[in-house]
């Protein structure tokens, strides 16, 4: 596109420099800190959080979590997006901008609302009662269900976006030649629609994974202190006992794990090329 | 020349307002109720002093990290906190000793507001009573014990061990469990074993409004300055007064050390404390009044910690047992409650 090379990076520079400045160089700082150990260099920090047994219980369902949302937002995404690639074009619209309609709400509104739902006199715990499947309100919110619900809800759009558009790129005849040839669903699935759309499973995963495993509301709102995860509890660290040493752990922690799904899930991708 | 006297005009104007602001307080306060403060305690005292207040706000621990981040330039001058907070500040060296005679409400304040963490390094601006809060439709409360009886399982809250309330139900718990009174572990082993009975250890009262509002709580402890969420509320919520007494905390003035503007931040503190601020304060039902000459009306003081009778009676945790040993209940806190 350009003459030369030089204006290119003469473009890129000021972006470049603002990121740099007020980005990298504040985050290293920061992240320095978990590295720091009585004045000198050490993993110090890493040791004393990984020993705690709170902290590899947290560390642990923050993980879990993470996968549990990522995996289910696949699978309910594969369904989602294969129903709405083949729409007509004007209900295609219409459904994608549903889809995409929650994302324009704020995710606070979107988890307190979890709470009216999910409450001992929400619509969950009524129809439970109702339907006569447990004589009193279960507990629901505080818990990692509840936890699980709402990151489950405001990733989802996500990894449906990503999956409807991989899959507009499949080849009209292909599904069809593969039923033709004998394949069913499951081998359709497997063989044909799978690798051609792992680069859209690759994106929505790694959103959706790093998506749950950095939110901060939804963990904070329907978990609470009961159900701790590695954001809430940097929250703790920083605001309740200022402790930025264990903060600055728990932030590599959480982009090591950000960076390694990502690795991951590109690593599967092309392994099944 | 009309223009030219319009702008000499101008120009005095300016800087004469500018000069009058001149004299600068910067104050680290509690960020609730800053309208209803503004009103009641800032403007006022601008006015009298012809000086401009700087408010700077947030959680203790942030405010706590900046006096101590600024210690050797100290940019908050006078600064409000929980007693046991100062007391971390003091045994920092960060506080200047507070010279009472400067206070001429000094002797109208509550003989524990008077010097509550010794050599003069705070005076106690309000107390607070904590007590249950419950839906008295649905359940009786006599004792803190019942917190954790079968009867409430699944429908309680506690305060979580790192905030201000939940030291003392540890401590009121601790006597309603009849443990040595030194001692909170075994109390924290018993909210353990209850732990899947707790709805959620909250840390924000307005949090637990809308819990209780919701009727996912039925019973919680709570500071009475959060009274007023509840008991402006149609359902019938109700203060409990159990066997063992409510707990009682207070807040206090201090001075950071070095700051060079303490005759100013004298001047506010004294204006804070005189019964004048103090009553105005309590009508706005922000804070309860640690001057004893304080008269509030009966409705009033359905809002606050009011009264010698009730303020004498509360149990209250010394600051130096909260820092001693917080730690060693927030750590096994996390491993025996927190799953």
């Amino acid at each position: 596109m350009f003459q030369n090379r030089k204006e290119g990076l003469a473009l890129a520079l000021p972006a470049a420099v603002f990121s740099f400045l007020l980005f990298l160089v504040p985050v290293a700082i920061l992240l320095s800190e978990g590295f720091r150990f009585e004045g000198s260099w050490s993993l110090h920090g890493y040791i004393d959080f990984f020993s705690q047994r709170l902290n590899q219980r947290v560390f642990f369902r923050t993980l879990k979590l993470g996968v549990l949302v990522a995996g289910t937002s696949a699978i309910i995404g594969y369904a989602a997006a294969f129903c709405i690639v083949n729409l007509n074009a004007t209900a295609r619209g219409r459904i994608f901008g549903l889809v995409v309609l929650p994302l324009m709400i704020s995710p606070v509104a979107r988890t307190y609302a979890w709470i009216v739902i999910l409450g001992r006199t929400g619509i969950v715990n009524d129809t439970i009662v109702g339907l006569g499947l447990s004589d009193t309100p279960i507990r629901i919110l505080f818990t990692e269900t509840a936890v699980f619900l709402g990151l489950l809800q405001l990733f989802l759009p996500l990894m449906i976006i990503s999956l409807v558009s991989a899959m507009e790129n499949i080849p009209r005849d292909a599904i069809p030649a593969a039923r033709v040839l004998g394949a069913n669903w499951f081998q359709v699935f497997t063989r044909v629609i799978l690798p051609l759309t792992k680069e859209g499973l690759v994106m929505g995963g790694t959103l959706v994974f790093t998506g749950a495993l950095t939110a901060y509301i939804t963990p904070a709102i329907l978990g609470g202190s009961k159900v701790l995860m590695l954001e809430t509890l940097l929250y703790q660290k920083v605001n309740v006992s200022n402790d930025f040493v264990s903060a600055s752990v728990i932030a590599m922690i959480l982009i090591v794990m950000s960076f390694s799904a990502n690795l991951l899930l590109k690593r599967i991708a092309t392994a099944r090329r | 020349m009309k223009t030219l006297f319009l702008t000499v005009s101008a120009l005095s104007l300016t800087m004469s307002a500018a000069f009058a602001q001149d004299k600068t307080l910067t104050i680290s306060v509690y960020s609730f109720a800053q309208d209803a403060y503004k009103e009641a305690l800032y403007d006022p005292f601008e006015a009298i002093c012809g000086c401009n207040l700087v408010i700077e706000t947030g959680n203790s621990v942030e405010r706590m990290a900046k006096i101590e981040a600024n210690a050797a330039d100290p940019v908050i001058d006078m600064a409000v906190i929980s007693s046991h907070d100062a007391l971390a500040l003091a045994q920092k060296g960060l506080l200047a000793e507070i010279d009472t005679s400067k206070l001429s409400s000094f002797d109208e304040l509550y003989p524990a507001a008077q010097n509550p963490l010794g050599n003069n390094m705070a005076v106690g601006y309000t107390f607070y009573a904590s007590s249950i809060v419950y839906r008295s439709d649905l359940v009786t409360i006599d004792s803190w014990g019942d917190l954790l009886s079968d009867d409430l399982a699944g429908r309680v809250s506690l305060p979580t061990i790192t905030g201000t309330q939940g030291p003392l139900t540890l401590m009121m718990l601790n006597a309603a469990l009849d443990q040595d009174p030194a001692d909170f572990g075994p109390t924290i082993e018993a909210i353990g074993e209850k732990a899947d009975d707790i709805v959620t250890f909250y840390s924000r009262s307005s949090e637990l409004a809308q819990l209780m509002l919701q009727e996912e709580v039925i019973a919680a402890p709570i500071g009475r300055f959060a009274w007023s969420r509840f008991k402006d509320t149609d359902m019938p919520f109700a203060w409990a007064d159990p066997v063992e007494g409510q707990a009682g905390g207070m807040n206090v003035m201090l001075l950071t050390k070095d700051s060079g503007n303490e005759e100013l931040a004298l001047q506010f503190m004294d204006y804070w404390l005189s019964a004048e601020v103090q009553t105005r304060v309590a009508n706005a039902l922000i804070d309860s009044p640690a001057n004893m000459t304080v008269t509030v009306s009966d409705e009033i003081a359905e809002g606050l910690t009011y009264g010698a009778d009730l303020i004498n009676s509360l149990k209250i945790l010394p600051p130096a047992e909260i820092i001693a040993k917080r730690d060693g209940w927030v750590d096994q806190w996390n491993n025996v409650v927190i799953q």
